[in-house]
């Protein structure tokens, strides 16, 4: 879908947003998994602010991923490489924060105490994405080699996260699994199974530098590259990497709907 | 030396001061424990056995003397309201080991204080295993004690006084009987008939309790106004105790398994069955457990589990 008018059209009524020289071309799929995000992201926030502290590092974790995802939408992410830089930083951030909410939902169905007050945490991530802002903003413009390696990070952090996660969603879903929301539990362990595969591919394509930011560079550098050697791994990850992508979003949207109705 | 086996802790070391033993005895039989509780007070100790609820044994351990059952429930009584200090642990054990720690405490004795090295032990472990007895073997010296339980002949595991749980292996009670002048004991019960006998329902240890407490701390010379005082003290009770189980029934019905745990905990956190009576203590308590209650169910259902506490209070 070309929006390159629509965003023209925006940067002519306010003319303090930088102007669109390059088309802004989003595919219906990548508009698809932002929507499925910010669904989870609505959903997770009002989470946050009306239900029990937990709830609101595994919400605002969520709400987290879906700014991180929306930067495709971002018509400027292009000219202004530092968006996305702050973009993967937050992506890695929500991971940290909804692994956060998770072991301290095991903890609770452990000890049965909930510790702590919903005003830390916002404010605890808020410190923590103000610092990032202002890490990736007093260093150099991120290069394409830099904006690689931020993605490499939070496609690594991801994934041993996820596997932690999972694990502890199986431990608390044993320890409630006669609860009313036990199967909403199960729905979460779902949807990092699905970003463990997710993350873990494109975690994969980066480590053996078959990843299309790769490509990208070497068709300028001109440096060479194995992959047509193994182009049935690349394409078995690639294929993974866009399949798990989807299903992830779709999984987590539909999560916080059933864990919406579970929970009304 | 008197030694009773420790499984998985449910609780330990609880000072016996904290405790209200009819509440107690009430939550071990409501929890379904399959297990031992002991009381160790400093001059005597306690053992009860439970199965599943049901309490099947008893013993009280004083001065080289044992007492059993309901004389021992009575004794316990007596022990809780005099003793200035000492501890209660719950243990959780498996039914195999239940069973013969219930032959240990209220089995019929068929070796007694008889010196190792005059026993045919191949002979004797040949005849547990015909005979299919369930039994605990008792191994001991003045200063050390080994336990082996048997199930219908088989062995289910050991225990000896520096054991924090059932063993597998006989290592260290093979070494105890080997000591110079090591003893056994041989106690057996009869298994197929399976336990049936639940002493909680022969005595009524929360009378007791009261009538036994009211005895000791009443003035020498009691007036004829304050026996009526008493009387609505010992009745009122009872209530507080079932509205705690009605509680504790109504948060499993709404929150699964953790919402029993987490009544539980709530309830002892206020101060237990008896706090119930108070209405800021009731506030206290409905609102901590819908804290809990936030992460197990949703609000529709939490707000039914307080409509149904608040009906079941009033």
């Amino acid at each position: 879908m070309d929006l390159t008018a629509f965003f023209q059209a925006i940067t002519s009524v306010f003319p303090f947003l930088p102007k669109i020289y390059n088309p802004v071309v989003i595919d219906y799929t990548t508009l698809f998994t932002v929507f499925c995000w910010l669904i989870a992201a609505s959903i997770s926030l009002y989470f946050s602010i009306n239900n029990s502290r937990i709830w609101t590092s595994i919400g605002i974790g969520f709400f987290l991923m879906f700014w991180s995802q929306s930067f495709q939408l971002n018509p400027w992410h292009e000219t202004f490489t530092i968006m996305i830089a702050i973009h993967f930083t937050i992506g890695t951030i929500s991971i940290l924060i909804i692994s956060h909410g998770i072991q301290e939902y095991y903890l609770f169905t452990r000890t049965l105490e909930i510790a702590g007050s919903k005003k830390t945490i916002y404010l605890g991530t808020l410190l923590m994405v103000l610092v990032a802002i202002l890490l990736i903003s007093i260093n150099p413009k991120p290069s394409m080699y830099v904006l690689r390696n931020y993605r490499m990070m939070n496609n690594m952090v991801w994934t041993f996260l996820c596997i932690l996660n999972i694990y502890y969603v199986v431990k608390i879903y044993i320890e409630m699994k006669d609860s009313p929301i036990a199967n909403g539990i199960i729905c979460l362990g779902v949807v990092f199974v699905f970003a463990l595969i997710f993350k873990a591919s494109g975690m994969y394509l980066h480590m053996y530098q078959w990843d299309k930011a790769w490509m990208n560079i070497i068709e300028f550098t001109g440096e060479s590259t194995d992959i047509k050697l193994h182009m049935a791994k690349v394409e078995t990850a690639r294929w993974l990497f866009k399949t798990f992508n989807v299903l992830t979003s779709v999984s987590v949207a539909g999560t916080f709907v059933y864990l919406l109705r579970l929970l009304r | 030396m008197f030694l009773l086996p420790k499984g998985n802790p449910l609780a330990e070391n609880v000072p016996i001061s904290k405790l209200h033993l009819p509440d107690a005895l009430e939550k071990l039989k409501n929890g379904k424990l399959t297990g031992c509780a002991t009381f160790d007070f400093p001059a005597a100790d306690c053992g009860l056995v439970y199965d599943e609820g049901k309490l099947i044994t008893a013993i009280v351990h004083r001065d080289g003397t044992e007492i059993k059952d309901q004389t021992a429930l009575q004794a316990l009584v007596e022990l809780m309201l005099l003793a200035s200090n000492g501890v209660f642990n719950v243990y959780a054990l498996p039914k195999d080991i239940v069973c013969a720690v219930s032959a240990l405490v209220g089995g019929s004795v068929l070796i007694d204080n008889q010196e190792i090295k005059l026993i045919d032990f191949k002979a004797l472990l040949e005849r547990i295993k015909t005979e299919q007895m369930t039994a605990t073997l008792k191994l001991y010296t003045p200063e050390r004690v080994g336990l082996i339980f048997y199930r219908n002949g088989a062995t289910v595991g050991f225990f000896h006084d520096t054991s924090t749980g059932i063993e597998t292996s006989a290592g260290e009670v093979q070494q105890i009987a080997g000591l110079p002048g090591a003893r056994a004991d041989l106690r057996m019960i009869n298994d197929s008939d399976g336990f049936v006998l639940d002493l909680a329902g022969l005595i009524d240890i929360r009378a007791l309790w009261e009538s036994s407490s009211g005895n000791i701390f009443a003035t020498p010379i009691t007036t004829a106004g304050e026996t009526p005082q008493a009387q609505p003290t010992a009745a009122a009770n009872p209530p507080a105790a079932d509205l705690e189980t009605t509680i504790i029934e109504i948060a499993a019905q709404y929150l699964g398994k953790l919402g029993k745990t987490l009544a539980e905990k709530e309830v002892l956190n206020i101060g237990g069955a008896s706090a119930l009576k108070d209405p800021t203590k009731m506030e206290e308590l409905v609102k901590a457990l819908e804290k809990g209650a936030k992460l197990l169910a949703s609000a529709n259902k939490i707000k039914d589990m307080k409509d149904a506490i608040a009906a079941r209070a009033a």
